[in-house]
Order: structure tokens, then C-alpha cells, then sequence
């Protein structure tokens, strides 16, 4: 069997991350890759960002707005409207008993890191 | 900044190209960005887009992924992804002529110029079904104007109809379900070779004159004859003689050079020429009274080959047609024997 890798458990929470890096503060697609990166999840790639923040905003929980740039491109920023900030609640909730279910089944077993 | 926007095009080209299976729209919305955010990607850092985010094809497979879409012929076969491959490579190919293409022709891209005239493809599409539906229904060669059941009209009603149903078929083909554009499609090429095969069949006729000659017996033997003189037993020149086939049809020999001839002659109409075009440059000159040395003129037969008629004298010098008489000066004995054309 193959061993769970942080891409794997990436692709299951990766919507989860990207609403929690826009929780604080707007950003554009390359802004948003690097917070990832800088809180620690190294493995992100840009298309995985890049689609989830598609998909996101398909789904109404993103809005965006353009802003031009004098040294660069213009940026298109993705900023969490009242939506996404729902879906946030409710996954984080999710997150954090799915969690607590799999340390204390870590723990039972005697296998906590 | 080490990449260029062709670079990005290209990039987002490929990547758009290894999304092409899925429906245009929701692939337009995934990348409609995706220029915008590499062009990010390139401004952050230094490397050709490819160091840094890996193989387009490998780019979107992960946006696919990302996205939530089905990936393409999931765990497909070697062959099969080696083909995806290469059919992207063409298409990003593609995509490049098409970009260095439109600048010439003064538009950002060949398929921006091209998408321009998309409305008059689809007219051009209404006239072939209906020149189809006239060759097929009246077994008739590919003409100018379509017809129904021998009328005009109702060619140009058809004609009117398809070339309106052809235009809303052009606007709602991207609604069609896909069994029925791939209909559309086919018959499309069906026309489109059914043109082509109208056109070159056209223009054979009309390079060969079938066009505007149809009615006239010639023969490519006859080819190097410039001209005809008609000489009658006497030796003299028939002028405005009418040469007939046995069907009645008119013989067309040489060339009406002397224009003038033409315009005196009163048409154009080719039924109408008279020969010889040119009296003038007859070559033997016409009788001239008897006893006159010069005379090289074509001799009369011989008086024992027409037993019956008494031999005639020699005509007076008022009689002999000459180069600059008029035409109803001309001895008209045997043009007038010669049954007048049923047409025209």
C-alpha cells in the first residue's frame, strides 16, 4: 500500500488552506502561493493554487478585483466574500474534529509523532 | 523579467490545449485568468516558466485536478497520452503560426480575421445546399443560380431559406449536443467538396467556350483555318456564305479578324457569322474580264461536267464581286439555297 503524502492529504484540505490564508488579507494567485509555502505546506504547486482559487470563485465564494501595477502585470486579487467566509466556519469546524479524531486515534495507538 | 509574453501565450496555449476534452466554457472559465497569473509567475522570480512550473501538460493535469474536473483518459494508456502529447504540440503549434500569421494581416491572430468571416462562410454554406439540392434534384451541371423543379423562383425561394437556416445553424451550432454537430460538420464537408467539384466543372466549360458555343460543330483538326472562301462553279467568291452541319448547327472556322467585317456584318452573334470574315484577303483574286493575262483566279470546271446549263459568258465587269462590293453585290445563289437556322 502506499504510504499517505502531503500531497494527498494537500489535495483534501488545500480549499480549506486557501480560504485561511485569505482570511486576513487579500491577495493575488502568486501572493497566496507563497503564504501557503511560508506556513509550512512546501509541496502546494501553483496549478493546484491556481485551480483551487478557480473553483473557488466559480463556486460565489471568492470575489475579485483588479489591481494595476506600475513595475509589473496588473494583479488580479481574490479577496472571501460572506460565503466564503461561511464555508470557512463550517470546514475549519470540520477540520479541527476530524483532527481531534485522528490524533486521539493516533494516541490510542501509540503512534503520535 | 527573463520571460517574454510569447512565452506566456505559449504556455497558456499548451496548457489550454491538454484541457482541450473539456466543454470550451468551463475550460475558458478555468484559464481565463491563467495569462494574467503566470505573467505574476514570471515577474516573481527569474527561469523560463517551464524551470519553474514544470511541463504545461503536467500544469494542467494538476489545475485539473485542483479544479475538480475529471482528468483526461484517467491512467490512460502510454500510446494514448504519447498521442494527447503530440496533438498538443500541434495545437500549440498551431496556436503560434496563428499568432505570426495576424499581424499581416492586420489583426492580432489569423483565427481573430478569420472569426470575422465566419458569417459569410455561413451564406456561402446556404448557396451550396441549394446548388446540391438543384444538381441532385434536376441531375443538371453546377450553374450559377440554384433552380426547383425547372422554375427560378422557387430556386431563389430555396436558395433565400437555406442560406437563412444556415446562418441560425451558425449561430446555435455551440448548443448542439455532440452527435449532431459532428452531423453538421460532415455534411458541411460534403458541400464544401461538392463546391470545389462545381467550381472545377465550371470552369472547364467555360475555358473550353462550352458556355457560350454549346450550338456549334467544331473540330480541333480545323484549328490552323483563319478563314473560308467559298468559290462557285464559276470561280467566283460567295460572299456571306453560312456554313450548316448535318444537325442544322452552325460550322465555326477561324477567326473573325477583320473587326470591322464584324460591326458591317451587324452582331456578334457567333450563329450569325457569315464567311468569308475577310473578302479582301481572298486567296485568288476575284475573275477579271476574259482575255486579261493576270486572271490566276480559281478556273471554272470544266463545261462537259454540267451538261444541262448552257455555259454562261463570262459575266460583266458589274457583275464580278469585288473585294470592296457589299455584301448584296455578292452572287447569293447558294447561300440562299441553304435552309435558314431554326435558332438564333
Amino acid at each position: 500500500m502506499q504510504c499517505v503524502d502531503t500531497t494527498q492529504l494537500l489535495k483534501g484540505v488545500l480549499d480549506l488552506a486557501v480560504l485561511a490564508v485569505l482570511r486576513e488579507e487579500d491577495g493575488y494567485g502568486y501572493d497566496i502561493l507563497r503564504r501557503l509555502r511560508d506556513a509550512g505546506l512546501q509541496e502546494v504547486g501553483d496549478a493546484s493554487v491556481y485551480g483551487t482559487l478557480r473553483r473557488l470563485y466559480a463556486a460565489g465564494l471568492l470575489t475579485t478585483y483588479v489591481v494595476p501595477s506600475e513595475s509589473g502585470p496588473h494583479r488580479k486579487y481574490y479577496s472571501l466574500n460572506a460565503a466564503g467566509r461561511d464555508q470557512l466556519i463550517r470546514s475549519g469546524k470540520l477540520w479541527r474534529s476530524f483532527a481531534t479524531t485522528m490524533d486521539a486515534l493516533l494516541d490510542d495507538r501509540g503512534m503520535a509523532a | 523579467m527573463t520571460v517574454t509574453e510569447q512565452e506566456i501565450a505559449d504556455y497558456a496555449a499548451r496548457v489550454r490545449a491538454a484541457l482541450a476534452d473539456l466543454p470550451p466554457a468551463h475550460r475558458d472559465e478555468l484559464t481565463e485568468d491563467l495569462p494574467e497569473h503566470l505573467a505574476e509567475v514570471a515577474a516573481e522570480a527569474d527561469g523560463s516558466l517551464v524551470d519553474r512550473l514544470g511541463q504545461p501538460e503536467a500544469y494542467a493535469a494538476e489545475l485539473r485536478a485542483a479544479a475538480g474536473v475529471g482528468a483526461a483518459g484517467t491512467g490512460g494508456r502510454r500510446l494514448d497520452r504519447r498521442l494527447g502529447a503530440s496533438v498538443d504540440r500541434l495545437r500549440a503549434r498551431a496556436h503560434r503560426w496563428d499568432v505570426q500569421l495576424g499581424p499581416p494581416l492586420g489583426y492580432a491572430s489569423a483565427s481573430e480575421f478569420l472569426r470575422l468571416l465566419r458569417p459569410a462562410w455561413w451564406v456561402l454554406r446556404g448557396y451550396l445546399a441549394a446548388m446540391l439540392v438543384t444538381v441532385v434534384t434536376t441531375g443538371d451541371t453546377f450553374g450559377v443560380l440554384p433552380e426547383l423543379n425547372g422554375s427560378l423562383l422557387a430556386g431563389l425561394v430555396l436558395l433565400a431559406g437555406s442560406v437563412l437556416a444556415s446562418i441560425w445553424l451558425g449561430h446555435h451550432t455551440p448548443g448542439l449536443t455532440r452527435p449532431k454537430r459532428r452531423l453538421l460538420h460532415a455534411g458541411t464537408a460534403v458541400l464544401v467538396v461538392f463546391g470545389l467539384v462545381g467550381l472545377a466543372d465550371m470552369n472547364d466549360r467555360v475555358g473550353n467556350g462550352d458556355v457560350s458555343y454549346e450550338q456549334i460543330s467544331i473540330d480541333g483538326r480545323y484549328d490552323h483555318i483563319r478563314d473560308v472562301f467559298v468559290y462557285d462553279r464559276e470561280g467566283r467568291l460567295v460572299e456571306n456564305a453560312r456554313l450548316f452541319d448535318q444537325n442544322g448547327d452552325p460550322i465555326r472556322l477561324g477567326h473573325p479578324t477583320c473587326l470591322a467585317d464584324l460591326y458591317v456584318n451587324g452582331t456578334g452573334n457567333p450563329l450569325l457569322f457569315t464567311y468569308p470574315y475577310c473578302p479582301q484577303q481572298a486567296p485568288f483574286a476575284p475573275r477579271v474580264p476574259a482575255g486579261s493575262e493576270a486572271w490566276t483566279g480559281v478556273p471554272p470546271l470544266p463545261a462537259p461536267a454540267t451538261p444541262g446549263t448552257p455555259a454562261e459568258p463570262a459575266p460583266a465587269p458589274s457583275g464580278t464581286p469585288s473585294p470592296g462590293s457589299t455584301p448584296t453585290d455578292a452572287p447569293t445563289t447558294a447561300p440562299t439555297a441553304t435552309p435558314a437556322p431554326s435558332r438564333t
